[in-house]
């Protein structure tokens, strides 16, 4: 009886979750669409202002640019980290495992944000040192979290699987990759919000996003442009990682 | 261990995949690239362009040490790692020393404006060295002691490299040589943003820490709300504060002249401490959950008082969990700095910003490499910290 | 002396103790048992209000436990519990000192006092002073746990199932160990478990609970030989109810004068001691399962002391086909022979020889 009253209240909490994130995306969507509308609004709360929106680009535009960046280079970041993080955890791999692992935790120490500058020496400005400094950045988290992941297979389960038969390839496949997707979720999502931050600073080294507005309200004074973008990207942010969370909620098993 | 029959021949595969990338990087990328002036691009010039021969004939004597190094035959694995060890140092010299002489020698007959940056190979044989030593020190499982003691020679190395004039003519040096005095304050104001942010976000986040240890009520909400401030964008944090912050600034006077304005030292710190809160709540709170029950039984059982279990027993068994959340967040607030330059509060970020607006790459390293080290070390220093706080005792939690 | 006067305990509005009532005087060894769930755990953390009381009164020396602070109680009261709850930051000493130090002992006072209660756990202070917690096996770590609990010479020690996660051959050790220990220091112990073995083994009095009731309260071997009601039977177990008894039993209640000649009087149960000059026993004239007039070698494997269980004394004569065990002092001289009759006779017996 106990166990039905809480399966209630979670089933309860998860409703609300999803109401929240039913009006986030909602306002999301509205204000990407419809900044327009709130140019009254605006013109009210900064009446010293010659032009209360940004109007050099659309907001879908640049929503559609930052998800475009952030999208790409997490591609880039979960492909190449997934499969980093798989390679070390094989026998062919597992020398190379403590090197990863400290240059994973090495690299995250680094300031995203001077990952950024730094790329662009090596790749000029615009799109590209965004693109770099991003997978390079976001790959990372997930490397750790895949070996990590990987790591709390316990050792009895592994032993079962290959008792019961299954090849190496089935073992990862139906009983490593699945017991460790939670974990390897959870790097995504650093990785994942970590680079929707950075991205809007992208927008100083020349890469089209929501931090344009942002950038461009800071750099000429313009605060009705810095709310436009910060509320844009702040509310992406929030919008992903709620997404992410009920993701890793469908991969958890019991736990 | 199935694959070893295939690579006998390879003592430590990671060496050799090491030593391939970087002769790869020697023969592909530039070292060096010499450019007419501060902002126009440079020239590329490869490895064997820059060194004089006897640094190229010293350079191919590491190469060969290494490759002994990873083979498997010459040497048994511990003196291969002791080689290998014992080689970075050299080639740690080499490639600052290198980099040096070329520009010396390439600047004598230049332009004054003329540049010599460092390139792509320099960058990749830096790195290459660091993670043989990083291998070699996890193979080798050396104590605290004589890492630390190789640490201080590797850093005796680069101290050496920096002392003299022999990097000055560098294009990063000249633009750290005019900046000197404002490189000094912005380290400071760096600094200072830092421990201005950590401090009050220590003061709020332990006890609220506490707090959501015992109140299971809190938790939750509590750890959502922190959570959003996480996930937003620091710029967007950053500049959402401007516009409250300059209303408030200007409603209650003896504020603004307090410095609560829109820019600057206040959102910058504000937003900090936010982002701090997270995890040194989540660690506090982690940590004295991690307080086996047994132990707390026993200590009520035995007559101590609130004050004392906290005190004597919960406090020091939850530090090095505590201080593993103080790590975090300053490593995070070291780069958060840098953002907050955008909205004028000064700091490293201040050059990096400058140098994008202005195209000038050895400012924009200026502010992005010392950023770097000071987190790495912040990190480093953290790091022993935890490891100091742990007593002896909780090494190992004994569940018998 | 512990007193327990209408003691109840309720969590929303169930009553997980229900008006338990019994007095323990001091020195004995009382200890709760029942099945999980009956509350055992709750009555003997009501004692040093770990737990809150919802009803009735304890009092201890007099003193009603509500009247005193709660801190100042627990320190007069000594508490192990399972899994030791050793403090894992602290060393060996630094643990058993704390409460000393929280009364604030001079420090040469704690130093000798730790030196003695390590001694007195046959732990070596050189070695294990500076040991902490993790570096301890189980029964070590349990010791420690015990001796913490005795370091402020507390006028009680309440015990919680302290050997229920040690290996069953270091808990016999550790039961022997408390068991001496008990008789050195005469404290009063409130002790819970589950089992009802170890309850036998050491207790003076039981209290048997069941659902948060008392159901009997007695002496271990009234309890065995005069069970309240079936419960009590069941939970005693019948099948071996027999040799619980013997292990109730000691060798000096029953042992006899040592035949030195043989009786023609007894038919089949003749037999006499062979003497070495100290009067150690060397020989077993007659008297063996299988061979009235053999002559069997005495061995130390199979003497009995005076200390010793019947249900121990009766497991050698069975292992060793033997019907008489030669008594022996801690000299190894005889002082006497207890034999197969005397432990079948003990059922017969008046009650009123027990220890």
């Amino acid at each position: 009886m106990n166990g039905a009253i809480h399966g209630a209240r979670r089933l309860r909490a998860a409703s609300a979750g999803n109401g929240v994130l039913g009006v986030l995306i909602v306002l999301l969507i509205g204000l990407t669409l419809g900044m327009g509308q709130l140019e009254p609004l605006f013109r009210a709360l900064f009446p010293d202002l010659g032009n209360p929106l940004y109007a050099r680009d659309s907001f879908l535009n640049l929503m559609l640019a930052h998800i475009g960046l952030v999208l790409m280079s997490s591609l880039i970041s979960v492909t190449i980290g997934v499969a980093a993080g798989l390679f070390v955890t094989r026998p062919v791999g597992r020398e190379f495992e403590p090197m990863v692992s400290s240059l994973a935790a090495i690299g995250q120490t680094f300031p995203p944000a001077a990952v950024l500058a730094i790329a662009v020496p090596l790749a000029g400005f615009g799109f590209a040192p965004t693109i770099i400094a991003l997978s390079l950045y976001g790959l990372l988290p997930v490397i750790q979290n895949t070996i990590a992941g990987l790591g709390t297979v316990p050792q009895t389960t592994l032993e079962a699987a290959r008792g019961n038969g299954m090849n190496r390839w089935q073992i990862l496949r139906r009983v490593e990759l699945p017991l460790a997707m939670p974990v390897i979720i959870a790097g995504i999502r650093i990785s994942v919000i970590v680079n929707i931050g950075t991205a809007t600073i992208g927008s100083t080294v020349g890469a089209k996003s929501l931090g344009t507005p942002l950038i461009a309200g800071l750099v000429g004074n313009n605060l009705a442009y810095v709310i436009q973008g910060a509320l844009l990207v702040g509310l992406l942010a929030i919008v992903t990682d709620l997404l992410f969370e009920r993701l890793e909620r469908r991969y958890s098993f019991g736990g | 261990m199935a694959s070893a029959a295939s690579h006998q021949w390879v003592g430590n595969r990671v060496l050799m995949t090491l030593l391939v990338a970087a002769v790869a990087s020697v023969g592909l990328l530039p070292f060096a690239s010499l450019s007419p002036n501060r902002l126009a691009s440079g020239q590329s010039v490869m490895l064997w362009q820059a060194l004089a021969s006897w640094q190229l004939a010293a350079l191919a004597l590491i190469g060969i040490a290494l490759l002994i190094a990873a083979l498997a035959k010459p040497m048994g694995p511990r003196a291969s790692q002791w080689l290998a060890l014992a080689a970075t140092l050299p080639l740690l010299a080499l490639d600052f020393y290198g980099l040096g002489d070329y520009a010396h020698r390439a600047l004598v007959d230049a332009s004054p404006a003329a540049r010599v940056s460092q390139g792509a190979t320099f960058w990749i044989l830096l790195l290459v060295s660091a993670l043989i030593a990083i291998d070699a020190l996890q193979r080798l499982r050396l104590g605290l002691t004589r890492r630390a003691l190789y640490g201080a020679l590797a850093l005796a190395v680069i101290g050496v490299c920096f002392s003299g004039e022999l990097l000055a003519p560098l294009s990063i040096m000249r633009e750290f040589a005019n900046q000197e005095e404002n490189f000094v304050d912005q380290l400071i104001r760096h600094l200072l943003l830092v421990g201005g942010a950590l401090l009050p976000a220590l003061l709020v986040g332990l006890p609220l820490g506490l707090l959501a240890n015992r109140r299971a009520r809190l938790r939750n909400g509590l750890f959502s709300v922190l959570n959003v401030f996480q996930t937003l964008p620091s710029i967007a944090v950053f500049g959402l504060l401007i516009a409250p912050l300059s209303a408030l600034g200007r409603a209650v006077p003896w504020l603004g002249d307090l410095g609560v304005s829109g820019i600057g030292v206040a959102p910058a710190i504000i937003a900090l401490v936010l982002y701090s809160l997270l995890p040194i709540v989540r660690n506090t709170y982690s940590g004295l959950a991690g307080v086996s029950s047994g132990a707390l039984e026993a200590a009520r059982g035995m007559g101590m008082t609130p004050r004392q279990i906290l005190w004597q027993v919960e406090i020091p068994l939850a530090l090095p969990v505590i201080l593993s959340g103080l790590r975090i967040v300053t490593v995070q607030a070291i780069g958060l700095v840098v953002v907050a330059a955008l909205i004028g509060a000064g700091g490293f970020g201040a050059f990096i910003f400058q140098g994008l607006g202005q195209y000038a790459i050895d400012l924009v390293l200026l502010g992005a490499i010392p950023t770097i080290v000071l987190a790495v070390i912040a990190d480093f220093v953290l790091q022993i910290l935890v490891g100091l706080s742990r007593p002896p005792g909780t090494r190992q939690e004994n569940t018998a | 002396m512990i007193e327990l006067q209408g003691l109840t305990k309720s969590y929303a509005g169930t009553n997980v103790v229900d008006d338990v009532s019994l007095t323990l005087e001091t020195g004995e060894f009382g200890v709760l048992i029942g099945p999980s769930g009956c509350g055992k755990s709750t009555t003997l953390k009501m004692i040093n209000r770990l737990v809150p009381l919802s009803g009735g009164r304890i009092i201890l020396n007099g003193d009603d436990v509500t009247d005193l602070p709660a801190e100042q109680l627990r320190r007069r009261i000594g508490y192990a519990i399972q899994s030791t709850g050793l403090f894992p930051h602290w060393s060996v000493a630094q643990n058993i000192a704390t409460v000393p130090q929280l009364l604030k002992w001079p420090k040469s006072r704690i130093d000798d006092r730790v030196d003695e209660l390590m001694a007195m756990f046959h732990l070596d202070p050189v070695e294990f002073r500076h040991k902490y917690p993790h570096q301890l096996s189980g029964g070590q770590a349990q010791r420690v746990g015990v001796a913490r609990a005795l370091a402020a010479d507390p006028e009680m020690l309440l015990m919680d199932e302290p050997f229920g996660a040690v290996d069953p051959l270091t808990r016999e050790v550790l039961q022997a160990e408390l068991k001496r220990v008990h008789q050195q220091t005469g404290k009063t112990i409130v002790f819970v478990t589950h089992d009802m073995d170890e309850a036998l083994q050491l207790a003076t009095r039981i209290a048997l609970l069941n659902g948060g009731r008392l159901v009997q309260y007695d002496r271990p071997i009234e309890m065995m030989v005069k069970p309240a009601d079936d419960f009590v039977r069941e939970f005693i177990g019948q099948a071996d109810l027999g040799l619980k008894l013997l292990s109730r039993r000691w060798v000096h209640q029953y042992q006899r004068a040592p035949s030195l000649e043989h009786h023609a009087t007894l038919p089949g149960l003749d037999h006499c001691w062979q003497l070495d000059d100290a009067g150690r026993p060397v020989a077993l004239e007659g008297a063996r399962l299988d061979d009235d007039h053999g002559v069997t070698p005495v061995k130390a494997e199979w003497t009995a002391k005076p200390e010793m269980s019947l249900k121990e004394a009766l497991s050698r004569m069975v292992w060793y086909r033997v019907m008489v065990l030669p008594v022996v002092d801690d000299a190894g001289k005889l002082i006497g022979e207890i034999g197969m009759q005397g432990i079948m006779g003990i059922q017969a017996e008046a009650e009123g020889r027990v220890s």
